[in-house]
């Protein structure tokens, strides 16, 4: 017994440093699995609001491309608005719009802050987009501001469909360029053009049917695989991003409560 | 020792990292951490298993601007795991190791030598965890390379400029 007390003390260093490593790695899976915590994210309080200052502070420098994005955005808006009368309904779909406090393009893991959370209805799992096209997928919500994984990110997978044909690939991020993603799993007797448009395909509860997402830049399909690599240029521009929309859904709770049960 | 010193310095240079480098968009992968000077020049001879624990939670502060949760702390407790064992293979001269590590404390050969192992070791670590995967290893290598690069000379720099 004393022996083990004296290796335990002789290795005390060794031993803390092994509980540490493990509780960070520990920290590490859970975060990946379960990213529920806005205290230890960007959607905390305290680290978005300093956010939100210093973009506040760069966005003085670019009021003119604001107001231009403004200004394409309220068109979108009114088109949306007529729509969405003649059509009597827009399927349930709410649309929030936030504003973009911090954002990465350069990771490999990028992420967004935006100034809408919890108390604005903002729901994890929910859609983002802007004026161009799809954004991204909330991913942690806190009070006020929510953390959100953008397509440029190499966790990110999304559900997209051929414009002209309806069919289905799954879109992923390399981790090279902000202003391209590829498309996936989609199967060599596809006939795949250049500028081909790439849209979401509605299969999951994120994003509706039809939001644009792409266009094909290039297209290879190697002697004996059986599926494209595809490059889609992207029609987000990450780089500039300041405002966004959160797409909600009338059944997004009902959505949110099944994913729990299955995670 | 100095806490308050220690204290404020790390206040400074945790306001430059989210303020500024964090900021910076160079040539697509340069993400230095100088946060890790604050833990590189703290004194050797507080006990090594508080070190580990003010590494870790620097680590989690780290994490919690870049939503990368526990990425930074396992990165910053190995380093202040490898930093006495570091020292005592490259510094001599064990005399003056009871104030902080610094230029004036080691000299520049030995500060070169710990600071360039000691980044590389951090950079490389957080860089390889939070990408998780082979696939991207050649970024990953580019990320450390460049990124290190900046991060040792700011550390360098720092100690030429204020222990000259």
């Amino acid at each position: 017994m004393q022996n083990l007390l004296k290796i335990l003390l002789r290795y005390s260093n060794f031993l803390v440093f092994i509980a540490l490593e493990v509780a960070a790695f520990l920290l590490i899976g859970f975060n990946n699995v379960y990213p529920r915590s806005s205290l230890l994210s960007t959607a905390n309080d305290a680290v978005a609001w300093q956010h939100k200052q210093l973009s506040e502070m760069k966005g003085y420098f670019s009021l003119r491309s604001q107001n231009e994005q403004l200004a394409a955005e309220n068109a979108r808006l009114r088109n949306e608005i007529s729509a969405m009368d003649s059509a009597e309904n827009g399927g349930g779909i709410t649309y929030r719009s936030a504003k973009v406090v911090q954002m990465t393009t350069d990771h490999l893991h990028n992420f967004l802050t935006i100034d809408r959370g919890s108390k604005d209805g903002i729901l994890r799992g929910q859609g983002v987009r802007n004026e161009d096209g799809v954004v991204g997928i909330v991913r942690t919500v806190g009070t006020n501001y929510s953390v959100v994984l953008p397509i440029i990110n190499t966790q990110t997978n999304l559900s997209c469909r051929f414009a002209k044909n309806d069919y289905i690939g799954t879109l992923q991020w390399d981790g090279r360029d902000s202003r391209f993603a590829m498309l996936t799993d989609v199967a060599a007797h596809m006939v795949v053009n250049t500028g081909d448009t790439i849209i979401t395909s509605g299969l999951s509860p994120v994003f509706p049917e039809g939001i644009p997402v792409g266009i094909v830049e290039n297209s290879t399909l190697k002697e004996g695989d059986s599926y494209y690599t595809i490059r889609v240029r992207l029609h987000t521009n990450f780089k500039r991003l300041k405002y966004v929309e959160v797409v909600g859904n009338t059944h997004q709770q009902e959505m949110e409560e099944l994913q729990d049960g299955l995670e | 020792m100095d806490w308050s010193k220690q204290i404020i310095r790390y206040i400074i240079v945790m306001a430059l990292q989210v303020l500024l480098f964090d900021q910076l968009q160079l040539w697509g992968a340069c993400h230095p951490y100088v946060y890790v000077l604050c833990l590189l020049m703290m004194p050797i001879t507080i006990p090594a298993s508080v070190q580990m624990l003010i590494g870790a939670a620097a680590g989690i502060v780290m994490d919690i601007f870049c939503n990368s949760l526990g990425v930074h702390m396992a990165a910053c407790i190995l380093v202040m795991f490898i930093r006495p064992y570091l020292i005592g293979a490259i510094v001599s001269d064990k005399d003056r190791l009871n104030e902080q590590i610094s230029l004036r404390s080691i000299g520049m050969e030995a500060l070169l030598k710990y600071v360039i192992i000691l980044v590389l070791v951090h950079h490389l670590t957080v860089f390889t965890i939070a990408a998780w995967s082979w696939s991207h290893m050649g970024f990953v290598l580019l990320e450390t390379a460049v990124s290190s690069l900046l991060t040792i000379l700011i550390i360098i720099g720092y100690n030429a400029f204020i222990y000259k």
